[in-house]
């Protein structure tokens, strides 16, 4: 059997997640031409030399009633002329499989230069109505119709099963949402950084923090972006060319050391149900998680530098504090309390500001994960930069804990 | 606090920052628009701050605004209020910076001054908020240590949305006292700092102005509704000009060009004279949005109206036709796929007489922002930065970047404008804009 290629990271772009690109009167794939060219010039690459796209998009159709995103590749520069494209979609892991996708492409030597991008534009329509579109990531029919932000509602019952459990106070959920900010501040493409926050805030409830769902209280949430992330995949024999043309060694262009990817079933209440007897609240996102590191030769979680992970939700992060294994099963507390999670502390998570901090236009946020996990590792992090990072890991959730895909960066 | 937000707030600690320290700030004028949107800024990183207004109730209002704008009660916690009779001397003498954002009247502020001077303790800050009166002129007659410590911060309206400041030093300002300021409001507030020079309007108001006004005395000639669509948001920004001036107040618009028509005579000096249609209708009390209407308006049954700056009369919108645009049809259509470049090249191609008039307002921002430098900033990248931050309008780097450098002069000459050494000396292929944070894409609104 011939060996499997390593996957290398040239860079990427990120558009300024603040923006709003329906107020500019845009169409989505401005977006896109952003985040591609951007990628382009940073990494000094000729359109040309890109032999497949990928598309990560979790609800165009909606949001903006356009499909087929993988062939808008084409409207972004005249070389993309006749290019290989597709989309991928797994709600809020759209972006993670588009780069699932390119990967196995170059693993399996049918390119060696590969374009990933997700993208989103969510600010076309009101909060209700692009709630209600999100709803589709769950079972639809069951879980959201006609019922207002079915999301948050959904995982402040992952908040509730955790209490259930193990005990769960709002004060470390404050906590999270609080660290989140305050990483976002540091970083200038978040949506956040001139957004007032603090743990007094995040724990005060009244009409600027109300409830919107449950224990989930809007400090608690993600935000509604829009974003595109663009990167670029290399095989080694591109990657080795390129490295030779800006003058680094290849050993120090990051790779995708390894990945996981487990599907759970749709609805809430049956993974909950799947996992009565189990250790952790959301099994196949543990499982995710470690055949990541395995694949990465990384025997747990203290190989890991810091982790971008998917805090839709003050409680989606909570989950992912002990399924990474930084604290024992129902034990995240102890890891918030320690400042081990902070910027500074021993595993920073989100330096970036994480889904809440930086902002989350869904398609777009496995690659920007990526994306950051990258700039972590090559030094590129400025003002959000853990010192000394060398493998930083992804996790990207789509749905209720239903698609999850976990990446580890690392050179 | 937790482990983790004293992380996060170690990072970004430095010596200059820790040479000084913001402690407790009173904002002077705390019931108008800028004292209450400075104080909501200063709210969300000073441990106290003292809102003083003439009656404690007006103050209280201001606080109450101030709440809606961080929407966090929590800051309310951190603010006390007071008025001007029962309370300046005091906490004035406690602060560690006195922000004064009182009416934009010389002997009003300078009676504030005088009054500060006095009750504040040597070592303090004094900052004023003017949007256009010389520092040099607010610090006469201070003492030493007064004029030492006293400088301008212009934060722009909304304070807490829009990050574009500008820092204006004196004379007799203490260069370490910038140098921290800069710092504190870079880390601790978020603003995007830009030091200017005390010149009239500094730099912002200088240059923005400029146009606004320009599309003023053009209105005259051809209405508001077409030059509003001619340097529409297509030119680079988010809103048109002759609705900024209706925004911002014909007042305030008129404050600031007759300040800088008057104390500043330069190569545009006819472009910043008010129109007469505008001096006789703010005689009637047209003050633009706040009296109801100015450019445009509504009638009592909701349709649109607008000015007739001939008949100084309003028309209803619905009468007025529009001409053939389809350049700026074009144009937009290109931004919105994200062409911006293509669209600006077809912006300095675009023939006839309407894209003319486009054309000769936006090289003469191009061109009066290029003369400035050395004047109002040391470099293009501070005008830049408060055109782009202050204003979110396209920076005038970016429409020489975005348009060619070639196409740009040949723009400027055709509208008889003088073209800026640092253009007419540049090689083909130079970029001006370089602050590469910035997706200057952002700029280019489709419409």
């Amino acid at each position: 059997m011939t060996q499997v290629p390593d996957v290398y990271i040239l860079g990427g772009y990120q558009t300024d997640f603040a923006r709003n690109w329906s107020k500019e009167k845009k169409h989505f794939v401005a977006m896109m031409r952003e985040a591609v060219l951007g990628a382009l010039d940073k990494t000094k690459i000729e359109p040309g030399d890109i032999e497949v796209a990928h598309t990560g998009n979790f609800a165009a159709e909606l949001y903006s009633k356009q499909g087929h995103l993988g062939a808008f590749f084409l409207e972004i520069d005249p070389a993309f002329s006749g290019l290989p494209t597709s989309r991928h979609e797994a709600a809020c892991a759209s972006g993670s499989l588009a780069i699932q996708a390119a990967s196995a492409e170059i693993e399996a030597h049918r390119y060696d230069l590969a374009c990933v991008v997700g993208v989103e534009q969510m600010k076309t329509v009101g909060a209700g109505e692009g709630g209600d579109f999100l709803g589709t990531a769950a079972w639809y029919e069951l879980e959201a119709k006609g019922i207002e932000f079915p999301f948050p509602k959904l995982f402040g019952k992952l908040g509730d099963e955790y209490d259930k459990r193990y005990g769960l106070k709002d004060e470390h959920l404050a906590e999270i949402s609080t660290i989140n900010y305050a990483n976002a501040k540091l970083n200038p493409n978040a949506q956040t950084r001139t957004w007032y926050m603090n743990y007094e805030h995040a724990m005060s409830r009244d009409e600027f923090n109300g409830s919107i769902g449950g224990r989930i209280n809007i400090s608690d949430c993600s935000q509604v972006t829009d974003g595109a992330v663009a990167v670029l995949l290399a095989s080694p024999t591109y990657a080795k060319n390129w490295a030779d043309r800006m003058g680094v060694p290849l050993e120090s262009i990051p790779r995708i050391k390894g990945w996981g990817h487990n599907t759970a079933r749709m609805l809430f209440e049956d993974k909950v149900a799947e996992s009565a007897k189990a250790q952790y609240v959301l099994p196949h996102v543990r499982t995710t998680v470690t055949t990541a590191m395995k694949r990465a030769g990384i025997a747990d979680v203290s190989g890991i530098d810091s982790i971008e992970t998917h805090d839709c939700f003050t409680t989606s992060e909570y989950m992912a504090i002990d399924h990474f294994g930084l604290t024992a099963p129902g034990e995240s507390w102890k890891a918030i309390e320690s400042g081990d999670i902070a910027l500074g502390g021993k595993t920073p998570i989100n330096p970036s500001g994480g889904l809440i901090g930086a902002g989350h236009p869904v398609g777009a946020t496995g690659v920007r994960q990526v994306l950051d996990s990258y700039k972590q590792v090559t030094g590129q992090a400025g003002d959000y930069q853990v010192e000394g990072a060398k493998n930083v890991q992804t996790l990207n959730i789509g749905g209720s804990g239903t698609t999850s895909v976990s990446f580890v960066i690392g050179n | 606090m937790l482990a983790a937000t004293r992380a996060a707030a170690g990072g970004r600690s430095s010596d200059l920052l820790s040479s000084r320290s913001i402690k407790h700030v009173v904002v002077l004028g705390a019931n108008g628009a800028m004292g209450l949107g400075s104080g909501a800024l200063f709210t969300t990183a000073v441990p106290r701050v003292t809102f003083l207004a003439r009656t404690k109730e007006k103050a209280d209002g201001g606080l109450a605004a101030a709440v809606k704008m961080v929407r966090s009660s929590t800051v309310a916690k951190r603010v006390d209020t007071g008025s001007y009779e029962a309370d300046f001397d005091r906490v004035v003498g406690e602060a560690d910076l006195i922000f004064e954002a009182v009416t934009e009247q010389l002997p009003l502020k300078q009676e504030f001054f005088d009054r500060i001077d006095k009750a504040r303790r040597p070592d303090s800050i004094v900052a004023t908020v003017t949007s256009g009166l010389s520092i040099n002129q607010l610090a006469e007659g201070r003492s030493d240590s007064f004029r030492k410590n006293f400088l301008g911060l212009h934060f722009f309206n909304p304070p807490n949305v829009i990050v574009g400041t500008e820092l204006i030093a004196g004379k007799d300002t203490d260069p370490k006292l910038v140098d921290f300021l800069d710092e504190y409001c870079t880390k601790l507030l978020g603003r995007a700092m830009v030091r200017t020079a005390d010149t009239p309007g500094f730099a912002g108001n200088r240059i923005g102005f400029q146009l606004l006004n320009e599309c003023a005395i053009l209105a005259e000639e051809h209405g508001p509704l077409l030059i509003d669509e001619l340097v529409g948001p297509y030119t680079g920004r988010a809103l048109t000009p002759l609705a900024t001036i209706d925004l911002v107040g014909w007042d305030i618009h008129r404050a600031i060009v007759d300040n800088i028509y008057e104390l500043a005579p330069d190569e545009a000096h006819e472009t910043l004279k008010l129109p007469s249609y505008m001096a006789d209708l703010m005689a009637k009390g047209v003050l633009g949005r706040k009296t109801g209407a100015g450019f445009f308006g509504k009638d009592d049954g909701g349709q649109r109206i607008v000015l007739d700056p001939k008949t100084q009369k309003y028309v209803p919108k619905s009468s007025i036709s529009r001409p053939d645009l389809s350049f700026i049809d074009a144009i937009a259509n290109l931004h919105r796929v994200g062409r911006y470049v293509d669209g600006m090249r077809a912006f300095a191609e675009a023939t006839g007489p309407y894209a003319a008039i486009a054309q000769k307002v936006i090289a003469g921002y191009i061109s009066y922002s290029f003369h400035r430098v050395g004047e109002v900033t040391d470099d293009i990248s501070g005008i830049d930065s408060i055109m782009g931050n202050g204003f979110n309008w396209a920076p005038p780097s970016v429409l020489v970047d975005t348009i060619g450098l070639k196409a740009t002069i040949q723009m400027i000459e055709k509208a008889g404008l003088p073209v800026p050494p640092a253009l007419a000396n540049a090689e083909e292929g130079t970029t001006f804009f370089d602050d590469p944070q910035v997706n200057v894409g952002k700029f280019f609104v489709a419409a």
